[in-house]
């Protein structure tokens, strides 16, 4: 499988500096390692890996201490540098396939180990990253015989799925159309996303960490400090030194159904939830959902605001599904539960209820992402409408679970969601539907200006609660 | 250990079987001198990897295991305060404490070292320990940023004393659960490795390698059986730790085969959740059973 050696000279002494011997046997050019090294650092590059200079060094290096004829070793040491999350290893196994038979292809029977330099890698940097991506699919498609005659047993496997591309392209019209007007807000809902941020800024709920600092209030002794600030009276324990646990906003995990008319109220959720993560004081995940869950943290990580919601738009692939509320909650209970609320966050639900699916598989699996999580937070736009009662088949099963029930789409909820996430809440410790009536009737009968000086006056009970619970001195 | 077959025969001797591209891994990791993280579900053998490393390398293992809050007093080193002061306390008694000086009681007899801080330095075997940062995730960010010294230039930093470096940086596995994404920076300094699921043949000698007294009939049952329950929609999927639990469990049970009884007294020590047993037990297992011998 080696190929065979190139003119690789027995006497150590005569081999040029350039040259490496690789522990095969076979003379490889430095240069050329360098070269093909990079250049395969940014076709995984182009293909959406995070790739950097250092790790393209480090597999060249590594290549130096593998068989560069074995396939399999190949892979696996470029495994092992570049890739760096599970999903990515999908994504680098497509592009090393590709890469492989290139270099195969481009490899005269008994010439050298590697390739000349003058390479795929190097131009597609220079003329930008996307179109590497692009010569690479020409350069694969077109002499498909040669190359699998060329890269004989190694190659043939992985030749269907190198052309099954994932693209947003197959849509019917309807769909493109819905599609298009995802990322368009209108002036007034970006107004109101904004505003909401600007509000909440200073009053997302923390949670205690494990972690302590130093404070005069503290209800903790502090002996590492007290002894430390006490050497200088010759070990005479003079001082008292006090410490508490530092305070982190909770995580904040959003759950968007866009299914027909939800789309409107989750978009403007996400809006919020993205000018969070760009304040970058609390960390968020958001999801979208219709018939299935997709993760678009990602995607809103854009910093221009419109693209990132055009991103998620595009990431989206059932667009024209209805709702199967148990599904997604399952998977992302299975899925995504322990990685994105661990430190018990709060879970947000932006959805109409209109499932279906199996209402009892809703009713589970809301109860078993309540249990994963500190607060859950039900956004239904129907809710606003006078007389409302929770008896569609989803929202019915999944409402006794929910911690605060709330109309979406008006200002005043958004209001009083804002006063969730600053961890005030109305009759605190009633949970479930009790607590939700509450709020539900509260967030209605407030005008906007007095709903906001009645929230603006809340966090002094917040703190008020805290001193009780023996943040004071002692 | 010099070749990526030398790694694979060492851990095969030492009842480690795995893949060859975590052979591969782990080899890289040696030659390069780069830490190695380790992701994957629970029980693959994440952390009995660093184990086995140490005990082929013949090297002292040295673990530190991570939870929310962990700092530098507990993970790499802290002043043994009350030694300080019964030493300016001696000082006084003698009379010298005029010509003390206050490096006397921040010098190295007064550190106590951490896991981290002991990794740095040599044991005089020339030998350079394995270190494993075991559940990376479950530290908070502040910790990972601090490792980031370490795990670059393998050197900490004592305010009194100075900068401590190793002679021969440690041999570092990471491991995580992934109950978070460690940080990009953290990963940039390592090679990375996804531990999967063993394949069923290689799972057949993993049982064989660590439970050498089960029947052979009974080993290809319950990796069969294993096989077929991580295909069934489970909240938490079975993984290599409760295979050999099982095996072991059947074994004192004095089971020779699997049947549909032997499996329901014993599914709590292969599935840990209770709907997951409820769902399983009775007719499914039956099936899936049934299903297993047909495939074997």
């Amino acid at each position: 499988m080696a190929p065979a050696p190139g003119a690789a000279p027995d006497d150590q002494s005569t081999v040029p500096t350039a040259v490496i011997l690789a522990p095969g046997g076979q003379a490889v050019d430095g240069r050329r390692l360098v070269g093909e090294a990079v250049g395969f650092g940014r076709a995984l590059r182009a293909g959406g890996l995070a790739v950097d200079l250092g790790a393209a060094i480090d597999f060249s290096r590594a290549l130096t201490l593998v068989d560069v004829g074995d396939r399999e070793q190949v892979r696996a040491a470029g495994e092992a540098v570049f890739v760096r999350r599970r999903d990515d290893r999908i994504v680098y196994d497509r592009i090393f396939e590709r890469w492989w038979r290139r270099r195969a292809a481009r490899l005269p029977s008994d010439g050298p180990a590697l390739p000349p330099l003058e390479d795929e890698g190097l131009d597609a940097g220079a003329d930008g990253t996307d179109t590497g991506a692009a010569d690479d699919d020409h350069a694969a498609g077109e002499p498909l015989g040669q190359l699998l005659a060329a890269a004989g047993e190694d190659g043939d496997e992985a030749v269907t799925p190198d052309r099954t591309v994932i693209a947003p392209d197959a849509f019917s019209t309807a769909e493109a159309l819905r599609h298009r007007e995802f990322d368009r807000m209108t002036a007034a809902e970006l107004r109101d996303a904004e505003r909401l941020v600007d509000l909440l800024k200073p009053h997302l709920e923390q949670r205690r960490t494990r972690r302590h600092e130093l404070h005069r209030h503290g209800r903790y002794l502090a002996p590492r400090a007290m002894y430390r600030r006490n050497l200088a009276t010759g070990g005479d324990l003079t001082e008292w030194v006090w410490r508490r646990p530092t305070r982190r906003p909770r995580p904040i995990v959003v759950l968007c159904d866009i299914s027909g008319s939800m789309e409107r109220h989750s978009r403007l959720l996400l809006r919020f939830v993205q000018a969070l993560s760009a304040a970058s004081i609390v960390r968020t995940e958001s999801f979208v959902f219709g018939t299935r869950l997709t993760r678009v943290t990602r995607q809103l990580r854009d910093r221009d605001r419109d693209r990132a919601l055009a991103n998620v738009a595009d990431a989206v692939e059932d667009w024209a599904g209805g709702t199967r509320i148990g599904a997604s909650f399952r998977d992302f209970n299975l899925k995504w539960a322990r990685r994105t609320l661990r430190s018990s966050g709060v879970v947000i639900v932006v959805s109409d209820g209109w499932d279906r699916g199996d209402p009892a598989l809703v009713a589970s699996e809301t109860a078993r992402l309540r249990r994963n999580c500190h607060r859950l937070v039900w956004l239904n736009p129907l809710a606003g409408v006078p007389g409302y009662q929770p008896l569609a088949g989803g929202m019915q099963a999944a409402h006794p679970y929910i911690d605060d029930f709330l109309p979406a789409g008006t200002v005043a909820s958004l209001e009083r969601l804002g006063e969730i996430l600053a961890g005030v809440r109305a009759g605190d410790l009633r949970r479930g539907s009790e607590a939700a009536a509450a709020t539900d009737a509260g967030a209605r009968s407030s005008p906007t200006a007095a709903g906001l000086a009645a929230w603006a006056a809340r966090p002094m009970a917040s703190t008020g609660r805290d001193t009780l619970e023996g943040d004071g001195p002692r | 250990m010099r070749s990526i077959e030398g790694v694979q025969g060492a851990f095969r001797e030492r009842g480690y079987i795995c893949e060859r591209s975590l052979a591969t891994a782990v080899f890289l990791s040696l030659e390069l001198g780069r830490p190695l993280l380790l992701e994957g579900e629970a029980g693959v053998g994440k952390t009995e990897l660093a184990k086995v490393l140490a005990s082929s390398l013949d090297a002292r293992l040295i673990r530190l295991q991570c939870y929310e809050g962990l700092d530098v007093n507990t993970a790499v080193y802290e002043w043994n305060y009350p030694r300080q002061m019964l030493e300016i306390r001696l000082l006084e008694a003698r009379g010298d404490i005029d010509r003390a000086k206050a490096h006397d009681i921040f010098s190295t007899e007064f550190l106590i070292k951490r896991p981290l801080l002991q990794a740095l330095e040599s044991d005089g075997t020339g030998t350079p320990p394995v270190l494993l940062i075991d559940e990376i995730d479950r530290a908070d960010e502040e910790f990972e940023a601090y490792l980031l010294e370490i795990l670059s230039d393998f050197q900490v930093t004592v305010p009194e004393i100075g900068t401590i470096r190793a002679e021969q940086p440690p041999r570092v596995i990471l491991t995580s659960n992934r109950t978070r994404e460690v940080h990009d920076a953290l990963k940039r300094r390592c090679l990375y490795h996804w531990i999967d699921y063993p394949t069923p043949a290689k799972e057949y000698e993993i049982v064989v390698a660590r439970v050498p007294d089960a029947p052979e009939h009974l080993a290809r049952q319950v990796v069969a059986f294993i096989h077929r329950l991580r295909e069934a929609d489970l909240t938490k999927v079975p993984g290599v730790a409760e295979t050999l639990d099982w095996a072991a469990a059947l074994l004192s049970l004095g089971a020779v085969e699997l049947s549909p009884e032997v499996v329901d007294t014993s599914l709590g020590v292969v599935l840990k959740y209770e709907e997951d047993i409820r769902r399983i037990q009775g007719e499914t297992a039956a099936r899936y059973l049934a299903e297993a011998a047909a495939g074997a």
